[in-house]
């Protein structure tokens, strides 16, 4: 185990992806990219395993899934049992506290550079391997005392019904979750969005369409309201814009997320302006340069901070589209091209 | 004198190679029984070559081939892979250029690569070697080596290039249509194609019609296969029979019994398994099924296809159906590449070796001809244009004892180093996304349902159900015990067991993916194919009652 089991993003890059899970890797791998990110945190594999470790609870598991193995390959009902063992287990070990000390400096850190107290973050599951989305995200949390607690919860998540089928299945081993956790400033959405530098429906590559509405993304990434839509020519820059009526948003609540009406006055105003359209268009041409494919990206604008410094990008992954007739062969060496990323 | 090792530089190492792998995998599908010290070294040299340079060719992002080992005649493998994010990256960009020619122009790029290398095959085969000097029999010995790399060069490339985009189809198919490749919908739209060897089992069949016409059947009905050939010789029409069923030898005989080993006869030596194929076909009686089933095949290809068009969108369906056409592409290239590439090839090595044995057998320094397969390329340099000077018989005789030795002991299927287990290995294998690792080595998990209460549990490699006797055989030269209507029950099959496919009811393979041999001939036969049972050899015996349920991937022992 390495001793440093912590991270700020900008510390990651995408080979270390086995380190810290594919999620933080990617924020890592974006920060580099120029591309700004929610500030925070990574907590590695090997966050993970200590705790395990010094707590016991990685013993007791493995005893437990040492005993149960033959029951538990045949019976559902065993797999259900497993989890909420291995769960309870988990969630009944209070953190070490020399890794508490260390969690709370680096919530502390965050804090500062945002200037304010217990500043709430999303707190989400980074799996080193790809399994079938079982892992828990936790929204708004705030404070040292409940940050603490959700960690330990994401960790846990790492042993669902779902997870643990899963491993059996591909002959993994069950007390082995590489599982990293993300701690990162929620944000404060004032509008988000998508945007994918070609044109989906006819593959036009000169292209980049930038979609938005009031609120978090997930309005227009779930496809239930019709959205602002801007088609910007990457070369001359100019826009080709579809302002939309924009009935209802979602927002952060208590706990989770929710759909509430966008107040009469902003429902056909456009989400963007000018400079901040020309913003999103400018860094998605610089990262789809980089990969040398089009990407399908997500993008938030926070409403605390001010412009520039607003902007966060959450995801930018290979984007899928129609390609042209013409480009037939191109597509399927591409296509093939992708397979290697899986 | 120090006598080198077998394969000088690549025998397995614990102490090193575990520090650059910690896993590494015995080739039970090629290297059991363990190889002649002579066939180990070219194919540990050259398998490994091939791999690399294939990938390299391709540019492949996630995985630079395999490295390979020798230890006690077992050939070990490990993986090389792609160790930085942006080394993957820079590698994807050549990729998509790289992999262009399998996409324009499937057929002229493996065309042109067969027709390369019949090209060598006919340069080595023209040289006569009982009159040749001992310059010119080394010489081919030489350009053998040069051929058999080359081979393995070809045969990699195309084989990464032809998987990566079966791989795509299969994903496409799940994507766009729901089915993925253990489905018999996905089955069908991949069978129902003729290829190389079953054209060549097509003349066998032929042969047997031939024999049936002109009187000769009772001379194969009544004789053990090793004894009709002589039987033949006894009748004018047997003579004439036996002439051109010889040319037929000559030009498409050059294979081995066994698939990667050459101390066994290739067909043109000793004619006895193509013999023994037509007796099997004249005892049968009837047509050659294969036509018949071929044509129902493509039917039902044909409407396989419709319905899974039809599943596509639209504006999706052009890519798709080109990506279709390479995938149909992939079961021909996997079974005619054998014939082509390692069947001939290996047959070329062995004539070659046989040629420089023979005169070095009459220089007195060797023993026998075959006592070639004992040494290894630079020991044959040392005496090669001057035999008579050397005495090789020291270095044949402690090989062969130590070959002796490696036949009774089997090699470990994988040498872990401590603290690593197999699953974790097998882990590495699936993530690296190398396409032959995947399609060929490891195959799908089968899936436990204990609500089936099956005996064993496999994966579908081709649709059906089936009952019958269970026949378990081992290797090849156990092939003519199979009888009409039994179940073959193998570790794995090769093309050299093709022929057999015509008499029997299914097929329960230890392992195998869609893209093994079992499951495409299978397919082609339409019987039931169930794969990666990992225990049938061991707990079914031949004899003994077994159904098959490949839709289910089962199979019960009934007695």
């Amino acid at each position: 185990m390495a001793d440093k089991w912590i991270f700020w993003f900008n510390e990651l890059r995408s080979e270390h992806n086995d380190m810290v899970g594919k999620k933080c890797a990617n924020l890592g791998e974006m920060v580099h990219l120029g591309m700004r990110v929610p500030p925070g945190f990574a907590i590695s594999v090997d966050g993970y395993k200590r705790f395990m470790q010094t707590t016991g609870a990685g013993k007791e598991i493995r005893e437990y899934v040492r005993k149960n193995k033959k029951d538990l390959k045949d019976a559902v009902g065993k797999q259900v049992e497993a989890s909420r063992f291995i769960r309870d287990v988990i969630q009944s070990k209070p953190m070490p506290e020399d890794m508490k000390l260390l969690l709370w400096e680096y919530y502390e850190q965050l804090c500062e550079q945002l200037q304010c107290t217990d500043v709430p973050v999303a707190i989400r599951s980074s799996g080193a391997i790809s399994m079938p989305g079982q892992m828990e995200t936790y929204l708004n949390v705030c404070g040292k005392k409940e940050i603490i607690e959700k960690v330990i919860q994401v960790w846990g998540s790492a042993f669902t019904t779902r997870a643990i089928a899963f491993r059996l299945e591909k002959n993994m081993e069950l007390d082995k979750a590489p599982i990293g956790v993300a701690v990162l400033k929620m944000v404060n959405a004032k509008c988000a969005g998508v945007t994918l530098t070609v044109l989906p429906t006819t593959g036009d590559l000169s292209k980049t369409v930038v979609e938005g509405n009031w609120g978090l993304g997930e309005s227009v990434v779930s496809g239930e309201i019709t959205p602002d839509s801007f088609i910007v020519d990457k070369e001359s820059g100019k826009a080709e814009t579809t302002i939309n009526k924009k009935t209802k948003m979602v927002v952060y609540k208590a706990s989770g997320i929710g759909i509430v009406k966008v107040p009469d006055d902003l429902q056909e105003k456009p989400c963007l302006n000018k400079e901040e359209l020309e913003e999103i268009v400018r860094i998605a041409k610089d990262v789809e340069a980089h990969f040398d494919m089009p990407q399908d990206m997500e993008w938030v604008f926070d409403a605390d901070l001010y412009f520039p410094e607003n902007l966060f990008w959450v995801q930018t992954r290979p984007a899928k589209y129609t390609q042209k007739k013409e480009n037939q062969d191109e597509y399927l060496a591409e296509l093939m091209t992708r397979i290697f990323k899986m | 004198m120090k006598v080198y090792d077998v394969v000088p530089g690549l025998e397995f190492d614990p102490e090193k190679d575990f520090e650059q792998s910690p896993a590494w995998f015995l080739d039970g599908t090629h290297s059991v029984p363990p190889w002649t010290p002579m066939f180990g070294w070219f194919w540990i040299s050259f398998c490994r070559h091939g791999m690399q340079y294939g990938a390299e060719k391709l540019s492949l992002p996630t995985v630079k081939g395999w490295d390979w080992r020798f230890m006690n005649g077992g050939g070990y493998l490990t993986l090389l892979l792609v160790k930085s994010e942006e080394e993957k990256q820079r590698r994807e960009k050549r990729f998509r250029k790289a992999i262009l020619p399998f996409i324009e122009d499937y057929d002229g790029l493996w065309n042109g690569f067969v027709e390369e290398i019949l090209g060598r095959y006919e340069n080595l085969k023209s040289l006569n070697l009982d009159e040749a000097t001992n310059i010119e029999l080394l010489d081919n010995f030489e350009e053998t080596i040069n051929t058999c790399r080359r081979m393995w060069e070809i045969h990699m490339y195309m084989m990464y290039g032809t998987y990566t985009a079966y791989i795509l189809f299969e994903n496409m198919c799940r994507e766009l249509a729901g089915i993925d490749d253990t489905s018999p919908l996905f089955h069908k739209l991949v069978s129902g194609f003729d290829n190389k060897v079953f054209q060549v089992d097509r003349k066998l069949w032929e042969c047997s019609i031939r024999a049936q016409k002109e009187g000769l059947a009772d001379v194969f009905l009544q004789n053990e296969p090793a004894d009709i050939a002589a039987a033949l010789a006894k009748t004018d029409k047997g003579k004439a029979f036996l002439k051109d069923f010889m040319d037929f030898m000559n030009e498409d005989g050059w294979r081995m019994q066994r698939m990667s080993e050459i101390n066994l006869p290739t067909w043109v030596e000793d004619p006895t398994p193509a013999l023994g194929n037509v007796k099997q076909f004249l005892s049968k009686g009837g047509d050659f099924n294969l036509d018949e089933k071929r044509q129902k095949n493509a039917e039902e290809r044909e409407a396989a296809e419709k319905e899974v068009l039809a599943k596509v969108p639209q504006e999706q369906r052009g890519w798709f159906e080109q990506l279709m056409r390479m995938a149909q592409k992939c079961g021909i290239f996997s079974e005619e590449h054998d014939h082509y590439l390692d069947l001939y090839t290996h047959a070329m090595m062995r004539r070659s070796a046989l040629g420089l044995g023979k005169r070095w057998a009459q220089e007195g320094t060797i023993d026998d001809p075959e006592d070639m397969f004992f040494l290894i390329p630079d020991e044959i340099r040392r005496a090669g244009i001057n035999p008579d000077q050397f005495d090789m018989r020291y270095i044949v005789n402690r090989r062969k004892a130590e070959w002796e030795e490696w036949q009774k002991t089997p090699n470990p299927p994988a040498m872990l180093k401590e603290g690593f287990d197999l699953d974790q290995a097998m882990g590495v294998l699936v993530q690296s996304n190398d396409p032959i690792a995947l399609k060929v080595v490891v195959g799908a998990m089968p899936e436990v349902r204990p609500e089936l209460k099956a005996d064993l549990y496999g994966t579908c490699g081709s649709p059906g159900v089936a009952e019958g006797p269970a026949r378990v055989i081992m290797t090849e030269d156990e092939l003519h015990l199979v009888k009409e209507g039994d179940i073959l029950v193998a570790a794995t099959t090769s093309p050299s067991w093709t022929p057999i496919f015509s008499m029997i009811k299914g097929v329960i393979v230890d392992r195998g993916a869609s893209l093994s041999h079992a499951a495409i001939v299978g397919r082609e036969y339409g019987i039931p194919v169930v794969m990666n049972v990992f225990e049938g050899t061991q707990k079914i015996k031949s004899g003994q009652r077994v159904k098959v349920d490949a839709n289910m991937g089962t199979v019960y022992i009934q007695d």
